[in-house]
């Protein structure tokens, strides 16, 4: 499969980029981990004729702890945010599900910036980001701004961010003692599986140990974007947690979801699957939140 | 389309190219430096039979854009061998009939090189997930974790074995 011809510009920074983003009035698009775009470009669904590799663009490169909160760079690989070991308690939902995306190979490529961008239903890393509460910080040549991850999604492979824009960070806050998180993907194979149904959680527990302080619970596959699930996560709350009280919550969450039915896998099958999943996960959730 | 000068460092050897954008890192390799070693397979990430060592992470070459590799660091099947001694992992892919047709080898090599340079003796199951992004059609894998592993010892007991 050939790729299709187009220019290619390699700014050296953000300042750079948005020169040529600008200049090109939003027609150009931007080329990070290529995992997602180069697939597409071969398969002829897109044929941008402009593209702006980010590969010389250091500033969005790095994971920085400061101030209660972290910042990850958009250009982050699944494979290094897989390893985030220093920060695991705060990143560690984010790492489970960074493991889980596509093959080793993939991972050294693909960005988290990329991940969020291509707006996939399925797609891994928007579910820990979810459950953390991050917001993206979107950035052009008329400045940035902050905008929480639940109202980045727009729809299958849309996001709000407009195309003379460029995801350059996630940030989330630092997380309170007690918190642990979880992430359970089912695929019709083990590797190189985009999700069936995939589902994160994340708890905080009081200082008891048992009380739930803070439940979160997201879910892809089941809706045209990855999405909260807010019925789950009311089950949850000010509750001693339980396995029994987490099968309560999985009931609720099949209320959260839209699955479609697709060749993959029917609607009645997936919402069977949101409750199995969102139960694992908030079981694993809680183990490592008794660890903390 | 503008042509845009690169420069490689493959298998330790500074090569300098002028690439057009949409020339993938596995078409560079093969048609312009002549290193036939990685395969191109599906072309969209699937196989792995493309896999090489962008500054010693393993990868999908046919999702790098070679101008996208401007000043890296690549290893390819080719940079294994020492003269005529082969690397650990080939002898060992021969002695334990780990190759068939050959197709899925070099970016099965690859990744197991990759894991082998951070870990002396992964586990049957370490070794499954690195070369988990590499498809056989022919082996069944079996015969190919056994050679990684066979492979990981022979290195952990002195080094690489005459072949
Ligand atoms: C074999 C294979 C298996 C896969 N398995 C999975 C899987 O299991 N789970 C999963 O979630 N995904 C999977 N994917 C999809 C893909 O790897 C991910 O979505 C990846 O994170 C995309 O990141 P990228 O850096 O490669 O993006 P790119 O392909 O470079 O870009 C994707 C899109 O995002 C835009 N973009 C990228 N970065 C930015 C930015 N900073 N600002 C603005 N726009 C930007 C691009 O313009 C493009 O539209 C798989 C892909 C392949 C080829
Ligand atoms: S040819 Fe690159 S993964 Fe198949
Ligand atoms: S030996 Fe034939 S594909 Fe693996």
């Amino acid at each position: 499969m050939l790729l299709p011809a187009f220019e290619y510009h390699r700014p050296t920074g953000l300042a750079e980029a948005f020169e040529v983003l600008d200049h090109y009035a939003g027609k150009a698009r931007v080329l990070a981990g290529g995992t997602d775009l180069l697939v597409n470009m071969k398969r002829k669904t897109v044929a941008p004729k402009q593209l702006v590799g980010l590969e010389r663009v250091a500033e969005l490169l790095g994971v920085r702890a400061g101030n209660g909160r972290i910042e990850i760079g958009a250009r982050e690989t699944a494979a290094r945010l897989a390893g985030a070991g220093g920060i695991a308690r705060d990143l560690g939902v984010l790492a489970m599900a960074a493991a889980k995306l596509g093959s080793p190979q993939v991972r050294n490529l693909a960005t988290i910036g990329g991940n969020l961008c291509t707006a996939r239903p399925a797609a891994d890393m928007p579910l820990p980001l979810l459950v953390l509460d991050a917001r993206v910080v979107l950035a052009g040549s008329a400045g940035e701004r902050e905008v929480g991850l639940d109202a980045f999604f727009a729809g299958p492979g849309q996001t709000v961010a407009q195309p003379k824009e460029i995801l350059t960070k996630v940030v989330i806050d630092r997380a309170e003692p007690g918190t642990g998180g979880g992430f359970v993907k089912l695929g019709l194979r083990r590797t190189l599986e985009i999700a069936l149904v995939n589902a994160a959680a994340l708890l905080t527990l009081d200082v008891d140990g048992k009380t739930i302080k803070k439940a979160r619970v997201a879910l892809g596959a089941v809706a045209p974007t990855p999405i909260r699930a807010p019925e789950a996560e009311r089950v949850l709350l000010g509750k001693v947690a339980s396995d029994e009280l987490f099968a309560h919550a999985g009931e609720a969450a099949k209320q959260d979801a839209r699955p479609i039915t697709d060749h993959r896998g029917s609607a009645t099958f997936r919402l069977e699957m949101v409750s199995v999943l969102t139960r694992r996960a908030l079981h694993q959730a809680w183990e490592n939140a008794r660890e903390q | 389309m503008k042509k845009h000068p690169i420069r490689l460092n493959v298998n330790g050897t500074e090569y300098d190219l002028l690439v057009a954008p949409n020339r993938t890192l596995t078409q560079a390799l093969r048609e312009d430096l002549g290193l036939t070693g990685a395969k191109h397979g599906c072309g969209v990430g699937d196989c792995g039979s493309c896999t090489v060592l962008l500054n010693g992470a393993p990868v999908n070459s046919c999702l790098v854009l070679a101008v996208q590799a401007d000043g890296s660091n690549i290893t390819t099947i080719e940079g294994l061998a020492e003269g005529t001694s082969l690397h650990p992992l080939q002898t060992s892919f021969i002695e334990k009939g780990a190759i068939q047709c050959g197709f899925c080898t070099p970016g099965m090599i690859m990744s197991a090189k990759a894991l082998l340079d951070h870990s002396d003796r992964p586990t049957a199951r370490e070794i499954r997930e690195a070369l988990s992004g590499n498809l056989c059609r022919c082996t069944g894998y079996q015969k190919i974790v056994e050679a990684v592993s066979d492979a990981a010892e022979n290195m952990s007991r002195g080094g690489r074995k005459e072949s």
